[in-house]
């Protein structure tokens, strides 16, 4: 029986695991991913974790999981497929058929990108439609693409994009951009990009391959020509597991404080899955902090 | 570690192939990419002298990347005497390959 089980190797959970062990914990870390370091790994630049000006996310996710591994975390590489608590702890199921049992489980699971939900998505998915900018870019070079998303997620790809394709259109359903002011004006420099606002994707139009979007902007409908759609709308918390489990709120992040305590006894949200106001490096590396003392002080009969 | 081929070899290396030839379409800035190639190496060593393993740089090899209509990094590729069986696009679990591999063995 371990006292601690992270689920998700993110910086949350990282940082989550560098505490337990530090605190002399029974403790592993179940991943999906095999040597996962979260969706860290796919920002091209971070330039505001404290200490590491100017790094690329994939070396820094790289650094934290060196830290943890030098610690002696146990890493366990499979997917939760179930969760339930007994009277000692919880049960976590395996997509392995294990059956590992915690006194306490940290929820570190992360966020994945949001789907734009619109007909042709799916079918064009790896053949034009793309959730990943610096992996796909590269084949539409010379070509047009439609980024869809008004954030830095969005912005950053178009920049990124730019520097490759033909035409970069930037199709945003509001009137101005999410995305921080510099970010924004140095897309707006690009004279190879066109914005769309207040413009909905409609659907995907393509035959092998995408050849076109149609969105819907003021009311009419439009129909733009693109090789490549970079879809970048969001993410959605992985948290369907707990659904049953505790209390989430409606866009289905946990529901939980600056101590990661959620409703359920033993159950501890840390990282993108929580609610808050800022979901960044630093603020998931805190929560890995924070869940760790709240579990301790939970194994301790404090709370 | 899967050896790296070129358009020059690729004839050679998979499409005359006897054992049937998994190719990993990857490309330098593909994060996906990287966490796969652990997984690649590993099924390399599983399937010894059963399957070959080779991968492509789809930021040098342009002419690959337009004959076989790459548009996602990583793509893998199985073919078998010659021709294409079945393909999966972007990053995908072990068991994913294994199945379509254990189809064709």
């Amino acid at each position: 029986m371990y006292d601690v089980i992270i689920i998700g190797s993110g910086p949350a959970g990282l940082s989550a695991a560098v505490y337990a062990a530090r605190a002399g914990l029974r403790f592993a870390v179940i991943e999906k991913e095999y040597m996962g370091t979260g969706q860290i790994a796919y920002t091209e630049r971070v330039d505001n974790y404290l200490g590491y000006y100017g790094t690329d996310g994939f070396s820094l996710g790289e650094k934290f999981r060196e830290h943890a591994e030098m610690l002696g975390t146990e890493f366990i590489e499979c997917e939760v497929t179930g969760l339930s608590a007994f009277s000692g702890g919880w049960r976590i199921e395996t997509s392995d058929g294990d059956i590992i049992k915690s006194k306490t489980v940290i929820y570190a699971a992360g966020a994945a990108p949001k789907k734009l939900g619109i007909p042709g998505e799916a079918e064009f998915a790896g053949r034009g439609v793309s959730y990943c900018a610096l992996c796909d870019g590269e084949f539409f070079r010379e070509k047009n693409i439609a980024v869809i998303g008004g954030g830095d997620t969005a912005l950053s790809d178009a920049l990124y994009l730019a520097k490759m394709a033909e035409k970069v259109y930037v199709v945003h359903r509001r009137d101005s951009f999410r995305a921080n002011n510099s970010l924004t004006e140095k897309v707006s420099e690009c004279k190879n990009v066109e914005f769309v606002l207040n413009a909905v994707p409609v659907e995907i139009t393509g035959d092998e391959a995408v050849t076109g979007l149609k969105v819907k902007q003021n009311g009419a409908e439009r129909a733009i020509e693109a090789d490549g759609i970079f879809a970048a709308v969001g993410s959605v918390p992985n948290t369907a597991i707990l659904k049953e489990i505790a209390e989430l709120d409606e866009n289905g992040y946990v529901i939980a404080d600056e101590r990661c305590i959620t409703s359920a006894n033993g159950l501890f949200a840390a990282g993108d899955v929580r609610t808050k106001e800022v979901r960044q490096v630093i603020t998931a590396a805190a929560d890995g902090a924070n869940a760790v003392v709240s579990a301790e002080k939970y194994l301790n009969k404090y709370i | 570690m899967p050896a790296k081929i070129s358009t020059a070899e690729f004839d050679n290396e998979v499409l005359a192939s006897d054992l049937p030839v998994l190719a990993d379409f990857y490309s330098d800035s593909c994060i996906p990419c990287k966490r796969m190639s652990p997984i690649l190496s590993k099924l390399e060593n599983e399937y010894e002298n059963k399957v070959k393993l080779v991968k492509i740089n789809t930021n040098f090899e342009k002419e690959l990347v337009e004959r076989y209509n790459i548009l996602a990094a990583p793509t893998l590729i199985l073919f078998d005497k010659g021709q294409e069986v079945s393909r999966l696009r972007g990053a995908v679990k072990k068991d994913d390959i294994t199945a379509l591999i254990d189809q064709i063995l």
